[in-house]
């Protein structure tokens, strides 16, 4: 009796759960299936379902938009930055994890205060250096950036993985006669492996999805990532909600496969990096 | 010399730490830390030292302009303008957090009970986390951005008159803050779901011993078990929402009137659009002023954890 109870209750709240998660997701939801309907069916259709579906859209994105470019360039952008900024959050990870004195205390929360401050503050100087520079419109601009902003969450997240690695293993190397840099590379980096992977991701994702930096820095349309890309869309074809919808859609895709690969770090990410500093 | 790293004591100066790290031979952890600290202070302390400098001349972004002392400074306090960025600012920080929170956890406590497929709704409720905030904008903005809009036919199917929620500035000023909730509200979710999972079971046996009702359950045990986590979660966003650059723009540009346009849009208003770099840059300081003395309170939070 009392597990019918249960399991009533059980199922209620997972439809309850279905119910909101519909409804928290119903722009994207929208979005995907408007991308398949003309902009004509869009603004006159009086109800929510699409009817007569077409990938019209979707082949004028191919035929006549700049939409590879863009994806191009946030590929390229998002793939170096990633590197470079992993592999300098591993080396500082390292130092934070295994070493201990004011410069690594202080240093550790120098990038935790850095990351709360207004990125439009040291936009705006570095837009005039790079300017004299010519480094406007170009995507070493932007990798830069990338590379800096990301740096203390995938610092932090390093450091979270190195410390799961027991100090055992880097002793036995060293009293094999490993150096300390050794000991690192050959012993403690293979095995961070999957977090490496994981903290690479993170800092795709986050490239991949930024708009600010790239409004500012990319203004013409050879160099632009896809966020601001999208944009052109909206002022030049500015009705044209049906190639918007695709556009965005094909956007997302990247975005949803690898959020699917790092889901569960997603927690420990969260929490180890913005939360406990 | 000794296998082990040098542990220098905490009391040490960071200075004298630097020097016996050198001297020791033991100079590893600041070569580790070299690169990051060179881009740190190349890309981040180098321009905010200039910027602040700009904040106190009349520069444009073509050629740098002539000291001018506090007078961009003054000149704010006098903007109309300014004055409402900072109050727009606060709104939208203060309402996203209630929001947030509310909905954040609200929807950590359901899913922290018993559910079928529990680990499904956890990642399916984090998808408007992380859609790029151009892809979301872009479907937000076609539910309603004119009077046949989506949601305006809802609207007109209970009878109501069309709402031009884009055009106008409180409607505009109210979706702003929706779609930052929306945008938001799945890290606080998440956070305090694993908060909520930390809480030691055993008292909720004993409050469930004494004849406590769920209510009280929630009210003496959860809710002061959240207390720390919940500050400092509320802070973080926060900050985070004063640094919004991406839903106000995206979605108004600032506008109607400039209705939504908080500090950092402002700043780059003032910037990019009236090529006015001293102004531009004493707003973002003005926006860094704030957010030091939320960033204060965190890291004083966080050290007495």
């Amino acid at each position: 009796m009392n597990n019918l109870a249960s399991s009533r209750k059980r199922w209620g709240l997972f439809w309850l759960l279905v119910l909101i998660t519909v409804i928290v997701n119903l722009p994207i939801i929208l979005m995907v299936m408007n991308s398949f309907q003309t902009t004509e069916q869009l603004v006159n259709r009086t109800t929510i379902l699409p009817h007569d579906l077409t990938v019209a859209n979707y082949r004028y994105l191919n035929e006549r938009t700049n939409f590879w470019t863009f994806l191009w360039n946030s590929f390229t952008v998002s793939g170096v930055s990633t590197i470079t900024s992993a592999a300098v959050a591993a080396l500082a990870g390292y130092a934070l994890s295994r070493f201990r004195g004011r410069l690594i205390t202080g240093y550790s929360r120098a990038l935790f205060v850095v990351q709360m401050f207004p990125i439009i503050l040291a936009l705006i100087p570095l837009f005039i250096l790079f300017r004299t520079l010519g480094l406007i419109n170009s995507p070493l601009s932007v990798i830069i950036l990338y590379t800096v902003v990301h740096l203390p969450f995938a610092t932090w997240m390093a450091r979270a993985f190195f410390d799961t690695i027991p100090r055992e293993l880097e002793d036995a190397a060293l009293v094999d006669g490993c150096s300390r840099f050794g000991a690192f590379v050959r012993i403690v980096l293979p095995l961070s492996g999957p977090g490496l992977a994981a903290i690479g991701i993170f800092s795709f994702l986050f490239s991949y999805n930024e708009f600010f930096v790239a409004n500012v820095f990319l203004r013409d349309q050879e160099s632009m990532t896809l966020p601001v890309g999208i944009t052109m869309f909206m002022q030049q074809y500015s009705t044209d909600w049906g190639s918007l919808m695709a556009a965005a859609t094909v956007t997302v895709i990247p975005t949803f496969i690898l959020f699917l690969g790092i889901q569960k770090w997603i927690t420990y990410g969260a929490v180890s990096g913005g939360v406990k500093g | 010399m000794s296998v082990r790293p040098m542990l220098a004591d905490e009391t040490m100066t960071w200075r004298a730490s630097a020097r016996e790290w050198l001297r020791s031979g033991n100079s590893l952890p600041f070569w580790l830390l070299a690169p990051s600290i060179f881009l740190m202070l190349a890309v981040i302390a180098y321009p905010m030292l200039t910027g602040f400098y700009y904040g106190f001349t009349s520069g444009s972004l073509l050629k740098t302009g002539k000291f001018v002392g506090f007078d961009n400074y003054a000149r704010l306090l006098q903007s109309a303008d300014f004055l409402h960025a900072l109050w727009f600012s606060l709104v939208f920080a203060v309402f996203n957090v209630i929001g947030c929170y509310v909905l954040g956890l609200g929807l950590a406590l359901l899913m922290n009970q018993d559910v079928p497929f529990r680990g499904f709704f956890r990642v399916a409720l984090l998808l408007p986390w992380i859609v790029p905030s151009i892809v979301s904008i872009v479907s937000w903005r076609w539910m309603m951005a004119d009077q046949h809009a989506l949601f305006n036919q809802i609207i007109g199917v209970f009878g109501g008159s069309p709402i031009y929620f884009l055009s106008d500035e409180n409607w505009a000023i109210a979706a702003v803050i929706a779609i930052k909730i929306w945008r938001s509200f799945p890290f606080m979710m998440l956070s305090l779901l694993a908060a909520l999972q930390g809480i030691d079971r055993s008292l909720y046996e004993a409050a469930a011993l004494d004849g406590a009702s769920r209510w009280n359950q929630f009210r003496y045990v959860t809710l002061p078990q959240l207390r720390n986590i919940s500050i400092v979660l509320c802070l973080l966003m926060t900050i985070w929402t004063v640094n919004d650059f991406d839903t106000p723009w995206l979605l108004t540009q600032g506008g109607p009137a400039n209705a939504t346009e908080n500090l950092v849009l402002l700043a780059y208003r003032y910037t990019f659009g009236r090529n006015d770099v001293g102004l531009g840059s004493a707003v973002s300081f003005v926006t860094l002023a704030i957010l030091m003395v939320l960033v204060v309170i965190l890291l004083r939070r966080q050290r007495e954890r």
